[in-house]
């Protein structure tokens, strides 16, 4: 299925959207080294000292050199300048802001040698990031056909035909990391250092060739070899480690909670409060659960926490199978980012006065990116809802902009209106958005899309999961829909992207059965009324 | 480009041969063109690779991925269109030439490469039926005069380069025919000649002047040349035969290559053979030296109704596959059986003839023993003397460098070490002013596709002399000596 390349990051918009990012990834692994790739250009040093006090760990200053065979041409040959240029630049600001030593910097683009190495290494970096070069020592001929899976050399596909045709081996890419390390210490060795770390930003070690073309020889490369100058005081290099602030977070309170469950798999449910400055929740016991039982977590519901409160930024990020957050109040952004598999429940808080449909109880950027899992919001939600979901089912009583922006997976039901632009870039997944005011095809983008009513197989399933809705958020819109049955069944619209009917087409043609989907014009909606509305 | 799946999907096929009792009877052409489904799947297996070896790895820089996927959607018109722009003569390298473009395909890392010839071959044939080779005579006229000795490959891409360009181009040669080897070398059953003419044909009509059967440096001399044009381009190839000093040499019935393989072209086209026949009919046949000229006159002598066919060559046998020595996209040493193997015809490896016996003057043995390579020279293996009888022994077995006398004196070029004239890699102009040389004599004996090639860059260095500048296209920069 097609997938939109390269990938928008819906979830960042600005540096604290960054950090917040960091310190999401932080929870659900304290462990993982965070590191933020910035593409080399002019101004990246400011880009990057935001990024320290972001918290990564590494930054990584990525040259126009390089690129995937799946990149877009223009990306490949229009952006970015040489790492040299970010990385001086990046470098040079770090040490000035006194940033530089709690960072690893990384730089990356079609280094071949130990002299690119080393050189590198004088313009300020601590890593070095291959990728061309022990790719062809492996094989890779360069055929820019990553994205078709059709790679003659066996190393981009997964077919099993074509990796047979694979000749590399680990040994070919030792062999030549050998050359490039060998390399790197012949000339370590004649400049008289013992260490990388001596080496960083040595800048004063780089001369010029006198015999450059006339045009590059007019080059004022003062700036990017003039090196930087601060007290002895400030670090050059990676010293100090990123104070992330995990130590306060409530997480830790709740593997503590959760630790007979966590144990023994013992069923376990708790009752806490929660403030809009406790951030992430749930993602550093996720983390946690993920380590401890792997990708498939614990039964449903074995750990189940309810929050009365305000939920910080990223309320549930990560969530894991087995762990069931209920949240009675609203939530910042982020609830339930890249959520794996738990369950999220919110309502609005005990004594609201208003109309839960109506009111917005979930911040923006909700369930981005998120790939299992279900999500139910008595409430509306902010803009870019479930944006890159790529296999969670959701139901939400309206949403605001770019809804289910490039989705690839999964389900979403919106009992309420949405904003504009729903379904912009969406390959993959179903939506099914009560259309109560008959402007929903207004709002709609429909680039990549086609809209539809239910089927029978769709009218069973809305059914099924309209009853948990009520069940676990309590939602008087759900009931409201699922006692006027018939009326709520035509006022739905099928969301389906073009894509995802012709897959599930080919799939379906391939299992020999008809197509699960239907076309438009064959619709005709007969449903049973559920048997009864609980609660 | 191409069909992204058709590499996985269809085998390689080369082409159909009629079978070697009939071929052997005549000298025409015996591979069968493809048929258009096939040719089409042949297309398809093209990758249309991010870096097409295959482009590099032709000399004239022949643009192959479009032309298969243009043969893959069944355009015909714009496969010869893409093919003309970088290749004067198709048809004629879609015959002849060992396709160096198929030894540096990608697909044959680990798979058979694409069947690039075939599609070439196919592409230009095609055009030939279609009526689509026409003259194409340039807008406007520079008034320039431009001499080409030779009417070679080189010589007949820069004459054609050339006239296309504006200039006044006047072609000698001092054979009745135009062509060079292409005529009176290569034997009509790997090329028949009609493909020469044709060409001969639409460059008169784009202005080229032939002048066959004049002897330049007899007939006409370097100082006429200099005075009556503006540039003068040698294309007088490497011909040179290398021979073989042993005792027994000045035996009757020891011949160059070359001279034998003439003598049938000439035969097959009706004209006048000079000297005594050689011919090999009921001979016992010896042929020294196991490259492409060796194999024509093996080719030649089953045709003739030789009643044995041996072939020597001095290196030993290469290994059936690509040796480790040449890995991909090197131009792979291994075994090579050509047709005219196939047709018959001993070959043994190792082989070094010390000594040739006469009797009654005729050649009747050699006197031969095997060898092997120690330190990178060859040795002669103690004991291992043998006689093989004889009474027809062809020399094949490679040219050393132009003739001397003559134009090349005359004009007084520079030759390099080798004895091939010097030029500017760039210009391809020789150290006198408003000289240029290509093809074989300044490269050495190589391939008609370098010729070709080399003859372009040669139009287009004559061109900025002679106005300042050139729309002449530059051509592939696969030659190691070019340099930007």
């Amino acid at each position: 299925m097609t997938l939109i390349s390269p990938p928008p990051h819906h979830d960042i918009y600005s540096i604290e959207d960054l950090a917040q990012l960091i310190f999401d990834l932080k929870m659900v692994n304290p462990k993982a080294r965070i590191s933020v790739k910035l593409v080399a250009e002019a101004g990246v040093g400011t880009v990057a000292a935001g990024v320290a006090k972001a918290h990564a760990d590494v930054i990584l200053i990525s040259g126009y050199d390089g690129g995937t065979g799946a990149s877009p041409l223009t990306s490949i040959k229009h952006a970015g300048v040489p790492w040299e240029l970010g990385l001086s630049e990046t470098h040079q600001v770090l040490v000035k802001n006194d940033l530089r030593s709690r960072v690893i910097l990384q730089t990356d683009g079609q280094l071949r040698t130990g002299r690119d190495v080393v050189i590198a290494a004088l313009l300020g970096a601590e890593e070095f990031g291959f990728a061309t070069a022990p790719l062809v020592a492996s094989g890779c001929i360069l055929m820019r056909k990553c994205h078709l899976n059709t790679c003659p050399v066996g190393i981009a596909t997964q077919d099993p035909v074509l990796r047979k045709r694979f000749e590399g081996k680990p040994e070919h890419v030792i062999r030549f990391m050998f050359y490039v390390a060998e390399e790197a210490r012949e000339l370590m060795a004649a400049l008289g250092f013992r260490t990388l770390e001596e080496m960083v930003g040595h800048t004063e070690l780089i001369g010029l060739r006198n015999d450059l073309h006339w045009k590059a020889s007019r080059l004022d490369f003062t700036d990017l070899l003039s090196g930087v100058s601060a007290p002895p005081s400030v670090g050059r290099h990676k010293m100090i480690e990123q104070d992330h602030g995990l130590d306060g977070s409530l997480d830790i309170k709740l593997i503590e909670l959760c630790k007979p469950a966590l144990d023994d798999k013992t069923p376990i449910h708790h009752e806490l409060t929660v403030r809009n400055v406790d951030r992430t929740v749930g993602a550093m016991l996720s983390g946690e659960v993920a380590r401890r039982f792997g990708p498939h977590g614990l039964p449903t519901d074995t750990i189940r926490l309810t929050f009365t409160g305000t939920g910080g930024q990223s309320f549930g990020a990560f969530v894991a199978s087995g762990i069931t957050l209920e949240l009675k109040g609203a939530s910042n952004d982020y609830l339930g980012k890249g959520m794996s598999g738990g369950i999220i429940a919110v309502q609005p808080g005990p004594g609201a006065t208003f109309v839960a449909a109506d009111n917005i109880i979930v911040g923006n950027t909700t369930l981005y990116g998120a790939t299992s899992g279900k999500a139910f919001i008595a409430g509306r939600a902010g803009e870019r809802f479930c944006v890159r979901n790529s296999g969670a089912t959701a139901v939400v009583e309206g949403v605001g902009d770019h809804g289910c922006e490039y989705m690839t997976g999964g389900r979403v039901i919106c009992l309420g209106t949405t904003g504009r632009n729903f379904g912009a870039g969406m390959s993959g997944g179903l939506a099914f958005v009560l259309d109560d005011d008959g402007r929903f095809r207004a709002r709609c983008n429909m680039e990549m899309v086609e809209l539809e009513g239910v089927s029978p197989e769709d009218a069973s399933f809305l059914a099924d999961i309209l009853e948990e809705h009520v069940a676990r958020t309590g939602s008087a819109k759900a009931k409201s829909c699922l006692l006027h049955w018939e009326q709520t069944l035509s006022s739905f619209i099928k969301v389906v992207p073009t894509e995802f009917r012709r897959v599930m087409e080919q799939l379906a043609q391939s299992q020999g059965q008809s197509a699960p989907v239907p076309r438009r014009d064959s619709l005709k909606v007969i449903s049973p009324k559920p048997d009864s509305v609980k609660h | 480009m191409g069909k992204v799946t058709g590499f996985l999907e269809y085998p390689r096929k080369s082409p159909l041969k009629l079978p070697i009792a009939d071929r052997v009877k005549n000298y025409r052409e015996f591979e069968l063109p493809p048929a258009e489904e096939t040719l089409k799947e042949q297309g398809a297996r093209c990758m249309d690779c991010g870096v097409p070896f295959c482009n590099t790895g032709c000399p004239l820089g022949n643009l192959i991925p479009d032309w298969n996927d243009h043969t893959y959607r069944g355009l015909a018109r714009e496969a010869i269109d893409a093919l003309h722009a970088t290749n004067n003569f198709p048809e004629i390298t879609g015959r002849v030439c060992p396709a160096p473009c198929e030894a540096a395909c990608v697909l044959g890392i680990n798979s058979d490469p694409v069947a690039i010839k075939l599609i070439e071959r196919a592409t230009a044939d095609r055009a030939i039926e279609q009526g689509w080779i026409q003259p194409m005579p340039p807008a406007s006229r520079s008034g320039k005069k431009v001499a080409v000795v030779g009417a070679g490959p080189a010589g007949l891409a820069a004459a054609q380069q050339l006239a296309r360009a504006g200039h006044l181009v006047t072609v000698f040669d001092r054979d009745d025919r135009a062509g060079g080897l292409l005529t009176y070398g290569i034997p009509d059953f790997k090329m028949e000649k009609g493909l020469v003419d044709r060409r001969v044909e639409q460059m008169t009509q784009e202005g080229v002047t032939f002048k066959l059967g004049v002897d330049v440096g007899k007939d006409i001399t370097g100082a006429d040349l200099k005075r009556d044009f503006d540039a003068v381009l040698l294309t007088i190839g490497s011909r040179v035969p290398r021979d073989l000093p042993v005792p027994g040499r000045e035996l009757d019935g020891i011949h160059f290559a070359m001279d034998f393989l003439t003598q049938q072209n000439r035969r097959v086209a009706g004209k006048e053979v000079y000297g005594a026949p050689i011919l090999a009919e009921g001979k016992k046949v010896v042929v020294i030296g196991g490259g492409d000229t060796g194999s024509d006159c093996i080719g030649t002598s089953h045709r003739q109704g030789a009643v044995s066919v041996t072939n020597f060559e001095i290196m030993p046998k290469p290994p059936e596959q690509r040796a480790e020595s040449t890995p991909w996209p090197l131009w792979p040493l291994m075994m090579r059986t050509s047709t005219s193997h196939e047709e018959g015809g001993e070959r043994r490896f190792s082989v070094t003839t010390d000594r040739f016996i006469g009797k009654d003057g005729k050649v009747v043995a050699l006197e031969c023993s095997e060898v092997t390579i120690e330190g990178g020279k060859l040795v002669q293996v103690p004991g291992s003397e043998f006689t093989v009888e004889a009474d027809l022994v062809l020399l094949a077995m490679g040219f050393v460098h132009p003739e001397k006398q003559g134009i090349v004196e005359q004009l007084g070029v520079e030759l390099d070490a080798r004895g091939n004239i010097k030029v500017d890699p760039k210009t391809f102009q020789t150290s006198v002013p408003g000289v240029f040389a290509a093809g074989d004599c300044q490269r050495g004996q190589s391939l008609v596709v370098w010729g070709i090639a080399d003859g372009r860059k040669a139009a287009r260095g004559i061109d900025m002399m002679l106005v300042g500048s050139s729309d002449l296209p530059l051509g592939n920069r696969a030659d190691p000596r070019f340099v930007l």
